[in-house]
């Protein structure tokens, strides 16, 4: 009897075994289904509150919001919600027409009086609209509308092609909880349920430009890349974005999955706070010169990122080659400059010590994107080779953003893109620009340098292409003189979908993932 | 030797077994074919080969001499940890037993209070909140796990309250520090012993697992847990960074798990029957 009992558990057990197996492979999917989509991200917003921290890019990304202007592949401003627009003759006024036809996912139409509603909602609950422009009225009329700006504003359609001024109908609201069910706006598609988690998205069954492909999309947020690149494998998603450097070998197969990879306009730094031991210029520099930028991005990431050496991607044209980096990898510079700064390793520990106090470093960073743990370590490890003590912090994304605003960090690890306006004018203020009572928040490190502040103020009021770019090739300079922050590479970027789907694109932006391009693959 | 049974046989051979391990972790510098903290950058990601047996990490780290400095970490953390337990724990327990009434009552509850939570989860919710590295991944563990040797040390010390010989030492005038030091700890010690060698395993795991998941050691230490983690980014590209540091992690859990066994067996003959 014993015997049998026991026969029968193993059986039973095995039993189990089997039906946990089946369950798991029958998950793969084997058809392409043409009433859903499914599309992997990584998603950093606890709610779609358009104007609550960077949120707006979110409810952008997933086909809800879309703004007057956008960013084409070459990051050129094109119209969106706005057909055209010019500037007055004194430079103090905008005027866009606002396209006719364009209905809110309400089925209520866009008129300027919307968009204007829209706009001052964004700068009433964000502290981050001011840092783009401020106005001194905006005006509406039917599908005209009027900007004043309280000075001279040369980029005022890359400032309003931000996610951050998406337009939502703000009559909708008291109804509606933007933060929980998802705004109201003219996207391809609208928010059915949203968790940070998971977001599903319907069709707006008023769309203006054109068909809306999907019924509904499913936006599982899968923040570990390695699972998201798995998930892309097993048909578990249609299509993914930001697959990891290491992972992207493993969608060569040109009849199963269309990569699309693109220079991204992103630069992976890592903020220097000025107030501790890297307060010193000559710590900064030599930390500076311990790391080998050149194999972190071609041998360890494979050729996926670019050596990194100034604030502003070669991707952009701000004459990447002439700038002059003096911090380039040097290790016998980086070893002399901490002897000359008083640092001595004196308990033969391999660490530098200066009055008692070891040459310590904390390193913020966060894991949601695979390039920066190993960046970090990859730092860690070349630091110390001139003795350097680096402990690294891993702290959750949501963190990071408020770690940086008040400054708690040695260094932060940032993958930042440059140039959300399609200028890097707003990048550059935030990072270095003084921060003088929290005018500038971003900028956490206590960096401040007169001779910077002096051409950011110019170049806040040069219209000029060709100035403006010289502008921002000095502010660049001053910043790598400095040795204002680590430039450690520029990361391409990457959309890789299944075959089953066609018109999955990379921007360099990053705004626009979900469109109505994306539609199942004519067979 | 004739008189050498299975039992004594088998605790032998597990005994030699695990002393080899403390040999790799005493003698990882010798014995580690490079340091396991140089990272040689170009060298990247190089599969297994005649210069690097277990090939290299992402940092071209070579992984052999990781895991064999991961032996060190591991069986430090683990031993440390254990060794922690058992002493406060019996020391918590013994004192319940012997003095009874209130202080049993208190100290029983605040175990009660303990064993409501379930273990692991707790150690990582602990370790979370103190930060992530090794004192406090131990501190963690030891905090949930302590409560068995309490329990056990209570309940043997009871049984032997009970005996003659103790009433004995009492109506001797012996102190109660006296009595628990020399007549009481000498008896529940095998068992106690036994039971802290059956949890080296365990222990060794779930510090593994506390590091795994970033609460435990913390990069570049060499540690087969957070090795494990590193090595999952590259799980389909690079196999050996998690193959090595698990198969490291198998061998010697179960090389402790039947070295307690057999320990108990030989010190327990009427369980052994």
């Amino acid at each position: 009897m014993k015997r049998i009992g026991k026969l029968t558990l193993v059986l039973m057990v095995v039993c189990l075994a089997a039906v946990f197996i089946a369950g798991c492979s029958g998950s793969g999917k084997k058809e392409a289904d043409t009433k859903t989509l499914k599309v992997g991200v990584t998603n950093f917003a606890d709610s779609l509150e358009p104007t609550e921290n960077y949120f707006a890019w979110v409810v952008m990304r997933y086909g809800i919001g879309e703004s007057l202007a956008k960013f084409d592949e070459k990051m050129n401003v094109q119209p969106w919600l706005a057909e055209s627009w010019q500037i007055s003759a004194d430079h103090m006024t905008w005027t866009f027409k606002i396209r006719d036809g364009v209905k809110f996912s309400n089925g209520k139409p866009l008129d300027a009086a919307a968009v204007k509603a829209s706009l001052e909602r964004s700068f009433a609950k964000n502290k981050r609209a001011v840092t783009f422009f401020k106005y001194k009225e905006i005006k509406a009329e039917g599908q005209t509308l009027t900007i004043l700006t309280e000075k001279p504003e040369p980029n005022m359609p890359g400032f309003l092609a931000d996610p951050l001024f998406l337009i939502v109908d703000v009559s909708a609201e008291p109804a509606r909880n933007f933060a929980k069910e998802g705004p109201i706006g003219t996207g391809p598609y609208m928010c059915k349920t949203f968790v940070k988690d998971k977001a599903v998205m319907v069709k707006n069954p008023y769309y203006w430009d054109g068909v809306v492909p999907y019924e509904t999309v499913e936006i599982p947020s899968i923040d570990d890349p390695n699972t998201r690149a798995m998930a892309l494998q097993s048909g578990e998603v249609d299509m993914a974005v930001n697959i990891a450097a290491g992972d992207i070998g493993l969608f060569n197969d040109k009849a199963k999955f269309h990569v699309d990879r693109i220079a991204s306009l992103r630069t992976v730094l890592a903020r220097i706070n000025q107030q501790g031991v890297l307060g010193d210029p000559k710590v900064r520099a030599a930390f500076i010169s311990a790391c080998d930028r050149k194999v972190y991005n071609e041998v360890i990431l494979k050729g996926t990122f670019i050596e990194g050496k100034a604030p502003v991607p070669p991707s952009m044209d701000y004459a990447f080659d002439q700038l002059k980096d003096p911090n380039s990898y040097n290790i016998e510079r980086s070893k002399q400059l901490l002897a000359e700064a008083g640092w001595k390793d004196t308990d033969g520990d391999g660490i530098l010590e200066k009055d008692g106090k070891k040459l310590t470093v904390d390193f913020v960073v966060y894991n949601s994107r695979a390039e920066l743990p190993i960046y970090a370590e990859a730092v860690q490890s070349d630091a110390k080779k001139v003795g350097f003590d680096v402990k690294i912090k891993s702290v959750d994304y949501n963190l990071i953003d408020k770690m940086g605003i008040n400054g708690e960090y040695g260094l932060l690890i940032s993958n930042i893109t440059t140039a959300n306006t399609g200028d890097p004018e707003i990048f550059l203020n935030w990072y270095w620009k003084t921060n003088r009572n929290g005018d500038n928040p971003q900028n956490g490190s206590g960096y401040s340098n007169p001779a910077l502040d002096t051409k950011f103020a110019e170049l806040s009021t040069t219209f000029d292409r060709q100035q403006r770019r010289q502008l921002i090739i000095d502010c660049q300079q001053i910043i790598m003189n400095d040795g204002a922050a680590l430039f450690l590479g520029y990361p391409e970027t990457n959309i890789i979908s299944s075959t089953s789907i066609e018109g999955a694109q990379m921007y360099p932006s990053d705004y626009y993932w979900l469109t109505n391009k994306i539609k199942p693959a004519k067979k | 030797m004739g008189s050498l049974t299975k039992d004594k046989f088998l605790f032998w051979l597990y005994t030699f077994f695990v002393l080899l391990i403390l040999g790799f972790a005493i003698f990882a510098p010798w014995l580690a074919p490079y340091d396991p903290y140089d990272a040689v950058m170009r060298q990247s990601l190089q599969a297994p080969s005649d210069d690097h047996l277990f090939g290299t990490d992402k940092l071209g780290r070579d992984c052999l001499s990781r895991i064999i400095y991961g032996a060190r970490t591991s069986l430090m953390m683990t031993l440390s940890l254990v060794a922690v337990i058992t002493v406060v724990g019996t020391f918590i327990g013994v004192l319940a037993g012997y003095m009874g009434g209130k202080v049993d009552t208190v100290l029983m509850r605040i175990v009660d209070m303990m064993l409501a939570f379930p273990g692991i989860v707790l150690a990582i919710a602990i370790a979370g909140m103190l930060g992530g590295n090794i004192v406090n991944a131990i501190l963690a563990l030891a905090a949930v796990s302590w409560t068995k040797y309490a329990r056990l040390g209570r309940s043997l010390t009871l049984k032997l309250r009970q005996r003659d010989f103790i009433a004995a030492a009492v109506t001797n005038g012996s102190r109660p520090l006296h009595i628990l030091w020399r007549h009481i700890l000498p008896n529940i010690l095998p068992t106690i012993v036994v039971t802290a060698a059956m949890d080296i395993g365990t222990m060794i795991m779930e510090l593994a697992g506390l590091s795994f998941l970033g609460f435990g050691a913390q990069p570049p230490t060499p540690e087969w847990g957070l090795m494990l983690n590193e090595g999952r980014q590259h799980i389909q590209t690079a196999p050996w960074l998690m193959l090595y540091p698990g198969a490291a992690i198998l061998i010697v859990v179960t090389i402790f798990n039947l070295w307690g066994d057999s320990l108990r067996d030989i010190m327990d003959p009427q369980r052994a029957n």
